[in-house]
């Protein structure tokens, strides 16, 4: 009996690894099998969901968001999360979709616009047209804030923000020359912005031991709120702040971020204009023919 | 103190602790209610339980001039279908191969497939996701540039079949575990009985034995209906999630656990809420669920 029932997990577990061996190859097979690329074919919206900083970066930038109503195509298939995107578009030659260009990586293309290729140098002198800003929301900052938000924009500060792939807003930003006030810094807000702001938040730990600053990720829109209510000193945002905001916090843009539109590495698109991104993700263009001449 | 108050007293504790135990589920679900109805009821009012549950848009981040749109129906008829075609796909598969376990499978082989039926349910559901996204979608995806290729909108392939062909996988060992023990439960001589009669070994089973264990097996497509409902992860990566109502089964569709992921950790305000409001639908329809089944399985004497 032991020994059967020992055989049967034996077996289970080759049988497993046998199963995933051939998604493997399955994936890989239909990536290679692409020959031609069938340009009558549909287009494959891919946006992300309702709340997304980079969703709303980019309805904002190329003016999908009219009078407050969000335009996406309802056909857009939605993924939830910047790492679907890409693997939804390295799977299917047919779709298009965007990511921050920080996460941009091999496995996916990212198409010129108005003949611009997307890179951080395009983005930093300006010809690159859809990129975001980072921006921090600040209400009234006690000393240590104060302190660590001149870091942020120092060179020590924006040096880690190239580090991480994005883009600085001042190049030639001073040495930081602070350090010394002590105490207790609290920031939250944007998912996007969060992961460079810990690196920051850790260099500066280490320039001013005396002080301890908290990093936690919660939202755009939250971290906002969370530096008007003065529960958090600094509310991190991806997007631009409203109007309504700004009546009771100030901005200060701390990093830019381009938003790169990708397609499959083996579809022929290279470049797309403004408007016809606009198009394609308001559902006004369905066939790549129209994109493709 | 004797032996007999030592063991006396052990006994009072123990019995104290185990009530303990047995409370903390019984806390956790009351506090899960309290928390879902306190948060939730309040938002259905403020939107209208009309507007709510048979609004055909969601679109809760319209800012003004426009006004955000809280209809959760796309979401619920989302989760019906899934339901749905996880049934037709999971069923069928799942009471047959109880069967075949029960009366058909050689010793031998069923050694081999038990435990792999039992490594099914163990699979993480992120991880069906991944699979679903590698392997079905892009087959599901070939049917869907066939069939509606020509409506706008990308065939990628993420749509209500991939999501049901995922899940009727998913509930395979739910309805297989549950359909073999109440098919098993029946009385051999009720075989014998029928073999005795002249009916061949496949009639007895199907005539006799199946029918006798229905309730049973019923119990277990409620169960498995149930886990259908309530997977998020691996629907959310198959299924498209439009939130739109859904049109078509080779194109997708969004899930009231969809749509809870997915936006949760951005809402604030009357979205957050309204969020928490389509938990307590889900939550309502997966009271029924279980209802259903303990009344069925009451029946049945399981």
């Amino acid at each position: 009996m032991k020994k059967f029932r020992l055989l049967g997990i034996v077996t289970a577990l080759t049988g497993a690894m046998l199963l995933t061996g051939c998604g493997g190859s399955n994936s890989q097979a239909s990536q290679q099998s692409v020959s031609g690329f069938n340009v009558n074919r549909a287009i494959n919206v891919i946006s992300r969901e309702d709340g997304s900083g980079t969703r709303g970066a980019f309805i904002e930038l190329l003016g999908i968001e009219i009078d407050g109503v969000d335009h996406t195509s309802s056909e857009a298939d939605i993924a939830n999360g910047t790492s679907v995107v890409i693997t939804s578009v390295s799977g299917n030659i047919y779709a298009i979709g965007y990511i921050s260009l920080g996460s941009l990586n091999n496995t996916v293309s990212a198409v010129s616009i108005e003949g611009v290729p997307a890179s951080p140098e395009t983005v930093q002198d300006g010809s690159y047209p859809i990129f975001r800003s980072f921006n921090l929301a600040i209400g009234n900052l006690n000393a240590v804030a104060q302190d660590f938000l001149d870091f942020v924009l120092s060179a020590e500060g924006q040096a880690i923000v190239v580090a991480g792939g994005y883009i600085s807003v001042d190049a030639t930003a001073p040495a930081f020359a602070g350090g010394g006030a002590s105490g207790n810094v609290v920031i939250t807000g944007s998912t996007s912005v969060a992961p460079v702001m810990e690196r920051i938040a850790e260099a500066y730990m280490t320039v001013n031991p005396s002080a301890n600053v908290e990093v936690h990720s919660s939202g755009s829109g939250a971290g906002i709120t969370a530096a008007r209510d003065g529960t958090a000193d600094i509310g991190m945002s991806s997007r631009a702040l409203h109007a309504h905001e700004l009546e009771v916090v100030d901005s200060i843009t701390v990093a830019h971020d381009g938003l790169a539109i990708i397609v499959n590495n083996n579809n022929p698109l290279e470049n797309l204009s403004v408007e016809e991104i606009r198009q394609v993700f308001m559902g006004n263009i369905h066939n790549w023919s129209d994109l493709l001449n | 103190m004797s032996d007999k108050t030592l063991i006396n007293v052990r006994e009072a504790v123990m019995e104290k602790f185990f009530l303990f135990c047995a409370s903390t589920s019984i806390l956790a679900l009351l506090l899960i209610c309290i928390f879902l109805f306190a948060n939730g009821i309040p938002a259905i009012q403020e939107v209208g339980v009309r507007a709510f549950l048979l609004g055909t848009e969601w679109a809760p981040l319209r800012q003004y001039p426009a006004t955000p749109q809280f209809g959760i129906l796309p979401m619920i008829v989302g989760s019906i279908y899934f339901m749905i075609g996880a049934i037709i796909i999971g069923v069928p598969v799942g009471i047959f191969t109880a069967i075949f376990f029960a009366y058909m499978c050689p010793d031998k082989l069923y050694f081999f497939l038990k435990p792999v039926v039992n490594l099914l349910a163990g699979i993480p559901s992120v991880v069906y996701g991944f699979f679903g996204i590698v392997v079905i979608v892009p087959i599901v995806r070939v049917l869907a540039i066939q069939f509606t290729g020509h409506l706008p909108g990308g065939a990628s392939g993420m749509s209500i079949l991939s999501a049901s062909i995922l899940l009727g996988i998913m509930i395979l060992p739910t309805i297989i575990a549950i359909s073999e023990s109440a098919i098993r439960a029946v009385p051999k001589n009720y075989y014998e009985g029928a073999l005795a009669l002249g009916a061949s070994h496949t009639r007895s089973v199907f005539f006799v034995i199946v029918p006798a264990a229905k309730s049973g097996i019923l119990a277990s497509v409620i169960l498995g209906i149930g886990r259908a409902i309530g997977e998020t992860m691996a629907v959310v990566m198959v299924a498209g999630n439009h939130a739109r109502m859904p049109i078509h089964a080779l194109r997708g569709a969004r899930s009231l656990t969809a749509n809870i992921v997915m936006e949760m950790g951005y809402a604030s305000g009357l979205h957050r809420e309204t969020l928490i409001a389509s938990a307590v639908v889900l939550f309502v329809f997966i009271l029924l669920i279980n209802l259903t089944f303990t009344f069925i399985a009451r029946k049945s004497g399981m």
